[in-house]
């Protein structure tokens, strides 16, 4: 059972990842960006190119998170613009379906250029034993980077005066505003920071399971629904709803069988949905 | 949906697409009829090419599809994302009922039809009851999407996992020539056509556009919100089960990628926008175009997503209701001031 529930722990903190960068674009700009798992595929064959060029791991690395970055920006600057000038519901749709064909044209592009690149960023080493639970060494520095990304998440939005800013234009635009800050700023700053969430998705996934061109589709998908689950907007509630998710997942998968295990994860977001559906730490509006 | 992205554009808020249609039958059979007949006329020139017709065959299911997508999504503004699951329950159902249960095709296609057609109403009748808006009603398909595919490849003895399953039923009969499947299909679309246009023009394609507009006032004038949501929803799912049982012995096979989501329940979404949501000849629209477009250039592979993706982003940004509606809408402006059909809430309560 402890087996499990580490296992559980490790691909939540995963899936928590995942939603993170997805989450805070909503939450601050009512933006639905169907093109991160994209992002992130995209950092994934930078790295993958870096790698195979010779470049040592953590400039690769570093490299990958900055394209991330500048993927984000480029959003900003180029296909977001006419979504900021709307609001609501018609806002969201927008940004979806906007990004969905950014999407498109990464994919394309991805799969016709690199379809073989795979970035697998093994780790080498014996397992650790963590409570008596043999652990992978992949997994435990995939989870110790997420750890330390949250923390610092978390501790950019309390403890900085740029965080409070970013919090302040989530709570209250027009409020922002009034005290002096560029709500559209702190929209570029977080897509930005999102475009590097991304990329950590694509570096972390890596050490566990391989991510090539045709990953983007499914890092999106998960990535929403963790985000959904967790709360739109809210990146503790993504944390928990990961970590719910993946033990969820990890014990069902052990007691009964692989596929029945992603319906059982689907079934448990779904149903989550339908009983809050402002998501498990939202506030209902 | 379609209103609410045109906000930004010229064209009046309270001027919906569905309300230009004049009044007589002659509007909708003209032209149904004229679609049918240019239609029937493409196994002419395509008919000695086995492979041709086997692309015209998916481009006329995707049609099908299109419209079952429509009537959800297009009347009533239910992001429905399992497109593809709920013609994949219609097709896999088939399958099933005729292969191992050994069912006469007919009536495995009437009872795959009818279970698409229930499990569609009743998520329809879950999102009404939680009222989730358009974004959780797309997720929470979007899942019910997922949780289809994985049993369908989880389910190896009975979906053949992976491979998929090869028909033995309906293998030596005409639903496996070169010509006949297409006349099918067609057959199948024009008929959708003609439910759609006929709904449109009855009490319930009323209480569709009058909820689609704006849900609180058709719910204050006395629209069951609800209920109709629910029809909507039936009708298109059963459309969407209909036209996948049908294809699948057409087809004389199915996969996983056959009703895949990306397969299936993106392209339906992007030849829907494109022809016009909620139109009622959109469907037909985007998904001829498509077909064309994606045979025209299937010698460039993956890069065709490209040119797709530079198009969804083109369409939503400066024909936001689709090609048809601003084609119409350009014409009618053409052709003067008098036609010139600004919000008439009024005419269309009559």
């Amino acid at each position: 059972m402890i087996a499990n529930i580490l296992d559980g722990i490790v691909l939540g903190l995963q899936f928590g990842l995942l939603a993170a960068g997805l989450t805070l674009v909503y939450g601050l700009g009512g933006v639905l960006n169907l093109a991160y798992g994209q992002m992130a595929v995209i950092s994934a064959i930078v790295i993958t190119l870096a790698l195979s060029a010779g470049v040592p791991v953590l400039l690769a690395v570093a490299l990958g998170l900055f394209v991330g970055g500048l993927a984000g920006l480029i959003l900003d600057l180029t296909i977001l613009r006419p979504v900021y000038r709307l609001r609501g519901e018609p806002r969201v749709l927008l940004s979806l379906l906007l990004t969905l064909g950014v999407s498109f044209i990464i994919d394309g592009f991805l799969n016709w250029r690199y379809p073989l690149e795979t970035l697998s960023l093994r780790i080498p080493g014996e397992a650790v034993e963590i409570l008596g639970v043999p652990m992978r060494r992949g997994s435990l520095i995939a989870s110790a980077i997420t750890l330390v990304t949250f923390a610092a998440l978390f501790g950019f939005f309390r403890y900085t005066s740029l965080g409070r800013a970013v919090r302040s234009v989530i709570q209250d635009q027009e409020g922002a505003r009034l005290v002096g800050i560029y709500p559209h700023r702190m929209l570029r700053l977080i897509l930005v920071l999102s475009g590097v969430l991304a990329g950590l998705v694509a570096v972390t996934r890596s050490m566990v399971t391989p991510v090539d061109a045709q990953s983007g589709l499914s890092i999106t998908v998960f990535a929403l629904i963790v985000t959904v689950v967790g709360g739109l907007g809210n990146v503790a509630g993504a944390l928990l709803a990961g970590i719910i998710l993946g033990i969820v997942s990890v014990i069902a998968a052990n007691l009964i069988g692989t596929y029945i295990s992603l319906i059982i994860l689907l079934a448990a977001a779904a149903l989550t949905i339908l009983i809050r559906p402002a998501g498990l730490l939202g506030v209902k509006e | 949906m379609s209103e609410k992205l045109a906000n930004n554009s010229d064209a009046s808020p309270l001027e919906t697409v569905g309300t230009h249609d004049a009044r007589s039958l002659a509007a909708l059979f003209i032209p149904l009829a004229l679609l049918g007949i240019a239609l029937a006329l493409v196994p002419l020139r395509l008919g000695d090419s086995r492979v041709l017709m086997g692309v015209a065959v998916l481009g006329l299911t995707y049609g099908c599809y299109t419209i079952g997508f429509n009537v959800i999504f297009g009347s009533t503004g239910q992001l429905f994302l399992c497109v593809g699951a709920l013609a994949g329950i219609g097709g896999y159902g088939a399958a099933i009922l005729a292969d191992t249960a050994g069912l006469a095709i007919w009536a495995s296609i009437l009872l795959a039809t009818l279970a698409a057609a229930t499990i569609g109403g009743l998520l329809s009748y879950i999102a009404v009851r939680r009222s989730l808006g358009v974004i959780f009603t797309g997720i929470v398909t979007l899942i019910f999407s997922l949780a289809f595919e994985a049993l369908t490849l989880g389910l190896g003895e009975w979906t053949g996992g992976d491979t998929g399953l090869s028909l033995r039923a309906g293998a030596d009969t005409f639903l496996q020539e070169r010509i006949p499947p297409y006349y099918l299909m067609l057959a199948l679309l024009l008929s959708f056509l003609l439910i759609h246009g006929l709904l449109r023009r009855s009490h319930i394609g009323w209480a569709f556009r009058a909820l689609r507009d704006n849900e609180v006032a058709a719910e204050l004038a006395g629209v069951d919100v609800a209920r109709y949501r629910v029809y909507a929803a039936l009708i298109g799912a059963a459309m969407l089960g209909l036209a996948g049982s049908t294809y699948v012995f057409t087809e004389g096979r199915v996969s996983s990628t056959t009703f895949g989501f990306g397969e299936v329940d993106i392209v339906v979404l992007v030849m829907l926008a494109f022809g016009g949501i909620g139109s009622l000849f959109g469907p037909i629209a985007g998904a001829l175009t498509f077909t064309i477009i994606d045979e025209a250039l299937i010698q460039f592979g993956q890069l065709r997503y490209v040119a797709y993706g530079i198009l969804v982003i083109a369409l939503f940004l400066w024909m936001p209701r689709g090609i048809l509606p601003t084609i119409s809408s350009f014409w009618r402006r053409a052709r003067g001031p008098k036609q010139n059909t600004v919000a008439k809430p009024i005419q269309s309560i009559e």
